[in-house]
């Protein structure tokens, strides 16, 4: 599949300061591009450069096969995006900030803000002042905006901020809908992995200014490995018994009662009977396999350790 | 870019604005109407305590008017443009396939046009009151106008194209300041320059003063656009 949106080596330097490091991004068409990284990793200036609101320091961003400059305007007519949080005329009306919007993209759809508004749950709200709007009616009405024109390729950072738990259920199946059923290539950012987990089919994972990874959901699944996970009370003990009776090399600490065990021949009967022989107490063992929000913490956590 | 500058006045309310104009206007009527007829700027005595070279009631209100109406462009260019930076509605502005130079444009243009035709259409509400007054009342100043005079009306409409100009000046102040505070006391500040005297020498009076100030208020306004372009909005 082709490359709707590209980056090459993007960096950016603030006062001196590299804020993002040499970033390479490939985000396929018709696909949702998850972008994770903790608070402050970089997400929001990447998309402020992706959105020609910041210019890069060096390297290049290509967005359907142009380059982006900073006379670059066409390619924002096929955009739609929320960065930070989205900002209106507070005196004016949703329906009237959603007109203007139109007006402003030279978007004539009639019916498409009425459209929008239901689509958003807002149809009510939409003749309220956006000034008295909650922070999630904000939120909403800031989706609604960024795919009120059809946009080929919708740039959506951290979008489900202030959003219920119900709300933010139902904005990822918006997503899901406007990629299967309109084709928009979706890229969201969020430092909260399960809003992304399930929805997309393609994350980047960036920390302090850098890429780390950028990985397919699909080869995240066929990668996961599985592993026991076995709490104790004495940790000491129980690792003397892993390592001298059952004779098991590949295991981790967690923590103060916790060890995980990778070894492919470790089964949970024997690590049992072995605990209860040696008189080590297990509070619980099972089976897990890791997740996104693991291998996520993995890959960020590594800078921790240097 | 006639339909950008609609849609300015459209989404910052251009009927509010409306509304103070009349509000000045009508104040300003009162009180010129009173120095002329009522004697409020008179001494005790029944003569006129005017300042030297203003006892003409046009340079009353050429003053108050010039005062009024830069102050009002400075505070409504806030409004459009430094509010609009840091409320973060310019993210979207420039978010639109529009070159940013012309939302820019737009925006104090918007402005530009509502004070000029305001101030001109105050400007002659307060020549024909006097004018009316005259009719049937002494004025305590001179009536240094002729309205049948065709250069009353060029002079009249250039004095306030240069007076509303000038609020680039305090425009650029506030944006390079990033305060609308700073615009709107930068344009008090202008009007002690252009207005004050300084032993003998007036701005006021002098004829390539407007001209000059002109020039650099324009000066102001294309430095206030320029390198938007390729500059990161870091408001």
């Amino acid at each position: 599949m082709s490359c709707i949106l590209q980056t090459n080596q993007v960096t950016k330097i603030i006062e001196g300061r590299e804020v993002v490091n040499n970033i390479d991004m490939h985000v396929r068409k018709g696909e949702i591009y998850g972008f994770l990284g903790p608070n402050g990793a970089g997400k929001t200036t990447v998309m402020k450069m992706i959105t020609n609101l910041w210019k890069p320091t060096s390297g290049t961003i290509e967005l359907f096969g142009e380059i982006l400059t900073p006379n670059s305007y066409e390619v924002l007519k096929r955009m739609g995006s929320i960065i930070e949080f989205p900002t209106f005329y507070e005196h004016l009306s949703g329906e009237e900030n959603l007109k203007l919007h139109c007006e402003y993209m030279g978007y004539h759809n009639q019916g498409s803000v009425g459209e929008t508004l239901d689509l958003l749950h807002l149809r009510e709200a939409g003749k309220k002042p956006v000034g008295k709007y909650s922070l999630g009616m904000k939120q909403r009405l800031g989706i609604a905006r960024a795919i009120l024109t059809k946009p080929e390729l919708l740039i959506l950072d951290e979008p489900t901020n202030g959003l219920d738990p119900a709300g933010m259920k139902q904005i990822r199946e918006l997503f899901q809908m406007l990629c299967r059923e309109y084709g928009i290539t979706i890229l969201i950012s969020s430092h909260i992995l399960s809003q992304v987990e399930d929805i997309a089919d393609t994350i980047g994972v960036i920390h302090h200014g850098t890429m780390r990874q950028e990985i397919s959901m699909k080869e995240i699944e066929e990668r996961n490995t599985e592993y026991i996970q076995l709490s104790v009370l004495n940790t000491k003990k129980a690792v003397y018994v892993l390592s001298n009776y059952l004779k098991l090399k590949n295991f981790k600490i967690v923590d103060e009662q916790n060890i995980r065990i990778y070894d492919s021949e470790a089964e949970t009967m024997k690590i049992s009977k072995a605990m209860g022989d040696n008189e080590v107490e297990m509070t619980a063992i099972g089976r897990k396999s890791e997740s996104l929000e693991e291998y996520f913490l993995k890959l960020t956590e590594e800078e921790k350790v240097c | 870019m006639l339909k950008l500058i609609k849609l300015e006045w459209k989404k910052n309310q251009i009927g509010k604005y409306c509304i103070y104009v009349l509000i000045a206007a009508g104040l300003l009527c009162v009180f010129i109407y009173s120095l002329a007829f009522l004697g409020i700027a008179n001494d005790p005595d029944g003569k006129l305590d005017a300042a030297e070279g203003m006892e003409g009631i046009s340079s009353s209100i050429e003053m108050f008017t010039s005062i009024t109406f830069l102050i009002f462009t400075s505070v409504m260019l806030a409004n459009f443009m430094i509010r609009a930076y840091k409320n973060k509605i310019m993210n979207v502005m420039f978010s639109y396939p529009i070159k940013r130079q012309k939302i820019l444009a737009s925006q104090m243009l918007a402005v530009w046009i509502f004070n000029v035709a305001a101030l001109v259409l105050t400007k002659l509400c307060l020549y024909l009151c006097i004018f009316e007054g005259a009719r049937h009342m002494t004025s305590s100043f001179v009536i240094d106008f002729h309205m049948g005079s065709g250069m009353f009306y060029v002079q009249l409409i250039l004095k306030s194209v240069v007076t509303v100009t000038m609020g680039f000046i305090s425009l650029f102040i506030g944006l390079t300041l990033k305060s609308s505070k700073a615009a709107v006391i930068s344009s008090f500040l202008l009007i002690f320059l252009t207005q004050a005297n300084i032993g003998d020498f007036s701005m006021r009076e002098n004829g390539v003063v407007p001209a000059v100030i002109m020039a650099v208020s324009l000066g102001f306004a294309v430095m206030s656009v320029g390198g938007v372009q390729t500059k990161d909005l870091t408001y």
